[in-house]
């Protein structure tokens, strides 16, 4: 009998260890002890777009800097992030998504509370820095941009010249001329190269808007129309010149092979003519087109090809805005980082963007283009209407910050399964839809 | 005459179908062997200029993490699989060696399970995972592979049947009780099938891409395959490097395959026809 | 996509239902008591709780969700009925990924034709069988990652495949492999059909060598050809083993992910359910509608696997 017992006790005990061994488990999902001494110190984890600088060692420099000037922080562990959006978006829907990260693009106003540590008031900031108004909602900002950028055009000048093109094209029309011109001196290259596959670059396309009419307030009055796929409207302009430019076949025969990486070297190399992109990417392409022997001089910049009332005009705003994890266990350091980035690791400078600094200098390599063209910064939304324009585009199912649905005009564009009308019919339905639906 | 065609029309079909086996596989191999320069310039099918040019494989370790992906792959699949292994034998033991109240229901349950594919919870299941706070840490991937292989199961209930009850009817008589009964006797006796689940679920760990990619973003903790796919990226104008990074991943299996033959193609056929 | 889906299937669990006819381990003389009768409820604590927090759990949250509009954040859902199955069959969007999953249940019929052609040659005298055995087995080793990678760089423009077929004077069969959007789908299904093929090769294999070698030898007397053999020997023997890789091959040709993911990221009409639920539940925020098409799936999978058991009847392997 005694014995007996034993082994129903050991039955029992042997059962309790394996469920506790499972509930331990649990929580061990979270590491990094809890900074609560008001001093940058101890570790945090840093997750970036930027995985190029990852791998060359440019974060590992910038770390050493840091924990120079910090030595109570024991690690900065920095995480690149190819697929940034669609990882980051996932990770948000648990804890563990870093302690500093870029905010990504489809997190809405009304939502910035929930995921991020308030950063100060937007209106004392704002004496500092610029461009705070895309991640603030009502008088709190919640990230800081590493760097400001124009949107326009980063092309090769080596085959624009070959092909006998010197000025910048003032109409779709006349881009389309020129691509097909570029196409015509050397019919191995693409004149145009969209990265389909890769997506995100895709969504460089969505910061024209409100620079093709040069108008500030163009985002605030989108929510007002039922259709702003018309005639003549700035989206209608962008997506209208993407499909026509994929259907002429002026584009990447196969963009489904498409490569980031390798868009970069073959800009730099003069195997591609143009990408929409924003002048973030200038750098990068420069140290391309260095790379593979050629120099930064190959690298030019140009508006997008339309005018209002004859001028260029292009939107200046934030790249990426730096934020704080709201369940961050070292707020403290993360802040520490935020300002250390954007004060003393040069990084804007290296980026050849404009400082994110009020008074930052304009770098040289955009001085050209911001003689040519007008800046455009685009005005908050007026008081209670922070959301509005998120709302809609989430409920149209648009989502203007998600490359699937310009994935799809190419789509179209190349099968034909859909004309350009009806693209835009669908997307104006769609949008109507969404307005409706939110009661804008 | 129709005995030789027929004989040349099975060798004709068994190569045709070694090259489309192969031919992907060596033109990765070349590639992995080959410079920057000379992948972009050269035929797919033109041999590397040095079969010793082992710098792509350099970098796929020591800037791909390579090294440290086994080495999370390895953990995983050692707590993943142990786990399996007790929960397995256990679930058969008391399945086969007892009647209680509710057995055929926790039979059922387990038989129904299987009418689930794991793909359509994957939503759901990711909400219980992060609930338990176990998102971004190793023990969601072991608690996934040990808590829905139900296969394993079967198999341990097979095997378990074939073990003479006399055996543990002896050790009682002796005084042992149900956990040595289970440790000291089930449990070795199970060999062949426990040899046949590391195999077929070691081949699974290895090789699972979806639980790590969803499950485990930190690059400290990535197991192989998300460590490979994540070259798509830094490497992505790389292909030689990234060619070498495939090629580092399919050599210990192939080389385990080539020690294992005989025992893996049992793992696959036994668990179908038994 | 999980266990269930990438090791090979379990065997017959119906004997494991066999009657509790046998006496208990706890022989005569020995007490039974409570404690007695708890040890496999013991036993069993710990697979039953993974089982129902694992599969059951997640399930039941499944059907909850799919008729709320949870954004996977909230703490509160709200109740929405069905709309959410409203919107799967209303976006073709959606529909869609049921569609492309048709291209790898159609290619799996290839894939267990091609296994089936070579176990039953393999089954008799080759020379160098081992050989040729491994080489059609080991791509189903091989990493679903690496199977991507390797794919791309074979058939990207101006790569393995191009450069046979232009070697070869089929320079008109060169396509863009993965981007001409008519023959997107049936090149990823192509790649699948080059990884499993070998699994299904080695069921059948397996089970073609299990028959018998007596009735070989009376059919061989009987005068009857390969053909016949085939056809009434071979062909009937492996029935069950088809039957169960159909199973496989639906359920299967639902969760297809990694080749699609790593080759064309979903894009050009190749956007399967897996990486469409995953973007809508977590890029999109979209828990309930993802729901709601798990829901749709699980459906799927169980409607096809009970019209294939009333179509052919299994008396040899019962899965349930």
């Amino acid at each position: 009998m005694f014995l007996h017992q034993r082994r129903a006790r050991l039955a029992t005990a042997s059962t309790a260890v394996a469920v506790f061994a499972l509930t331990a488990a649990c929580s061990g999902g979270s590491g990094g002890e809890e900074n609560t001494s008001g001093e940058p110190g101890g570790s945090i984890t840093v997750l970036t777009w930027r995985t190029d600088l990852v791998e060359d060692g440019t974060f590992d420099d910038y770390v050493e800097q840091f924990t120079t000037k910090y030595p109570a922080v024991t690690e900065v562990k920095v995480e690149g992030i190819t697929d940034y959006e669609g990882e980051v978006k996932t990770r948000m829907s648990t804890d563990a998504y870093g302690d500093v990260l870029a905010i990504p693009g489809s997190v809405t106003p009304d939502q910035l509370g929930d995921f991020f540590e308030p950063l100060g008031d937007l209106a004392e900031l704002e004496k500092e820095y610029r461009w705070l108004n895309d991640k603030s909602f009502e008088g709190t900002s919640y990230g800081i941009p590493v760097v400001g950028n124009v949107q326009g055009l980063v092309y090769n000048t080596k085959v624009w010249e070959a092909a006998g093109l010197t000025d910048f094209p003032t109409t779709p029309e006349e881009f389309l001329e020129d691509l097909a011109a570029l196409k015509a001196a050397d019919p191995g290259i693409d004149p145009l190269y969209t990265n389909y596959k890769d997506g995100w670059p895709l969504t460089a396309w969505e910061y024209y808007r409100g620079g093709v009419s040069g108008d500030p307030d163009y985002v605030n009055e989108m929510v007002t129309w039922d259709d702003p796929w018309a005639d003549g409207r700035d989206h209608e302009v962008i997506d209208g010149l993407l499909y026509d430019v994929v259907a002429q076949k002026l584009t990447e025969a196969d963009p489904t092979t498409t490569n980031w990486e390798q868009s970069k070297q073959l800009l730099g190399t003069g195997k591609i003519g143009v990408m929409l992109l924003g002048s973030w990417a200038i750098p990068q392409m420069q140290q391309a087109a260095v790379d593979a022997g050629g120099s930064a001089e190959d690298i030019g910049y140009m508006p997008f090809p339309a005018q209002a009332n004859g001028t260029f005009h292009a939107t200046a705003g934030g790249d990426y805005n730096l934020g704080i994890n709201v369940s961050s266990k070292n707020k403290v350091t993360a802040r520490a980082w935020i300002d250390w980035f954007n004060h003393e690791s040069g990084y804007s400078e290296s980026q050849v963007g404009l400082s994110p600094l009020i008074d930052g200098a304009t770098p040289a390599a955009l001085a050209d283009f911001v003689d040519q063209v007008e800046l455009v910064q685009m005005n908050p939304a007026p008081e209670g209407k922070e959301s509005l324009f998120a709302d809609v585009d989430t409920a149209s199912g648009i989502v203007t910050t998600d490359p699937k649905f310009r994935q799809k005009i190419i789509d179209d564009a190349r099968s034909g399964a859909r004309t350009k009308q009806q693209v835009f019919d669908d997307l104006n339905e769609a949008w109507a839809k969404g307005r409706a639906d939110v009661g804008a | 005459m129709t005995r030789a065609l027929a004989a040349t029309g099975k060798y004709v079909s068994l190569t045709l179908a070694s090259v489309v086996m192969l031919l992907p596989l060596v033109l990765i191999v070349f590639g992995s062997l080959k410079t920057g320069q000379e992948f972009l310039a050269t035929n797919p099918f033109a041999p590397p200029e040095s079969w010793t040019n082992v710098s792509n494989y350099a970098t796929a370790f020591t800037r791909g993490g390579m090294l440290r992906g086994f080495a999370n792959t390895v953990v995983i699949f050692v707590a993943a699989i142990s786990g399996t292994i007790l929960i397995g034998a256990a679930t058969a033991y008391a399945l086969d060696r007892f009647r209680f109240r509710g057995r055929s229901a926790v039979l059922g349950l387990f038989l129904l399970a299987t009418l689930v594919p794991g793909v359509t919870t994957q939503v759901a299941t990711f909400q219980i995972v992060n609930g338990l706070g176990l998102y971004n840490s190793r023990w969601a991937l072991i608690l996934l592979f040990m808590g829905t292989d139900i296969i394993s199961i079967y198999i341990f209930l097979q095997f378990v049947r074939a073990i003479p009850r006399s055996l543990d009817e002896a050790a009682t008589i002796e005084g042992a009780g149900h956990l040595r009964i289970f440790f000291q006797i089930i449990l070795p006796n199970l060999k062949p099938a426990i040899a046949t689940v590391v195999i077929i679920k070691g081949i699974g760990i290895y090789n699972e891409f979806f639980l790590p990619f969803l499950y485990l973003p930190d690059p400290d903790l990535r197991p192989i395959s998300t460590a490979l796919f994540a070259f798509k990226g830094p490497f992505g104008s790389q292909w030689e490097v990234i060619s070498a990074g495939v090629v580092i991943t399919i050599v210990p299996i192939l080389v385990l395959f080539l020690f294992l033959q005989r025992y893996i193609y049992n793992g696959f056929t036994s668990g179908a026809t038994k | 996509m999980t266990t269930t889906t990438t090791g090979a299937p379990g065997p017959s669990p119906a004997d494991a239902d066999a009657p509790a006819a046998r006496p208990s381990p706890s022989g005569p003389g020995r007490g039974g008591g409570w404690r007695q009768r708890a040890v496999p409820y013991l036993f069993l604590t710990v697979p039953v709780g993974l089982l129902l927090l694992l599969t059951y759990l997640p399930v039941a949250n499944m059907f909850w969700y799919s008729v709320t509009d949870w954004d996977g954040l909230a703490r509160s859902k709200e109740f929405v009925g069905l709309d959410n199955y409203v919107e799967i069959f209303t976006d073709p969007d959606n529909v869609r990924v049921f569609y492309v999953s048709l291209y790898y249940f159609l290619a799996s019929f290839a894939q267990m034709a091609i296994a089936l052609y070579f176990a039953t040659i393999l089954s008799f005298r080759v020379r160098l069988k081992n050989l040729w055995k491994g080489i059609l087995f080991f791509p189903y080793l091989i990493n679903g990652v690496a199977i991507g990678l390797i794919f791309l760089n074979f058939l990207k423009p101006g790569g393995g495949l191009d450069t046979v077929l232009l070697a070869t004077g089929l320079d008109s069969l060169v396509r863009q492999w993965t981007g001409d959007p008519d023959i997107a789908n049936v090149t990823l299904a192509a790649v699948s059909v080059w990884r499993y093929t070998g699994l299904n090769f080695v069921m059948f294999l397996g089970a073609i060598q299990s028959i018998n070698s007596e009735i070989y030898e009376a059919a061989e007397i009987d005068g009857a050809g390969r053909w016949h053999e085939f056809w009434h020997i071979i062909l009937p023997s492996i029935r069950p083993i088809v039957g169960l890789s159909f199973i496989l091959a639906i359920s299967g040709s639902l969760s297809v992910f990694e080749i699609p993911y790593v080759m064309t990221n979903g894009g050009n009409g190749t956007e399967t359910f897996v990486i469409r639920t995953i973007w809508m539940a977590f890029n999109r925020n979209m828990v309930g509608l993802a729901s709601a098409m798990a829901v749709v799936l699980l459906a799927i999978v169980l409607v096809v696997t009970w019209v294939q058991r009333r179509v052919v009847p299994e008396e040899e392997v019962d899965l349930t």
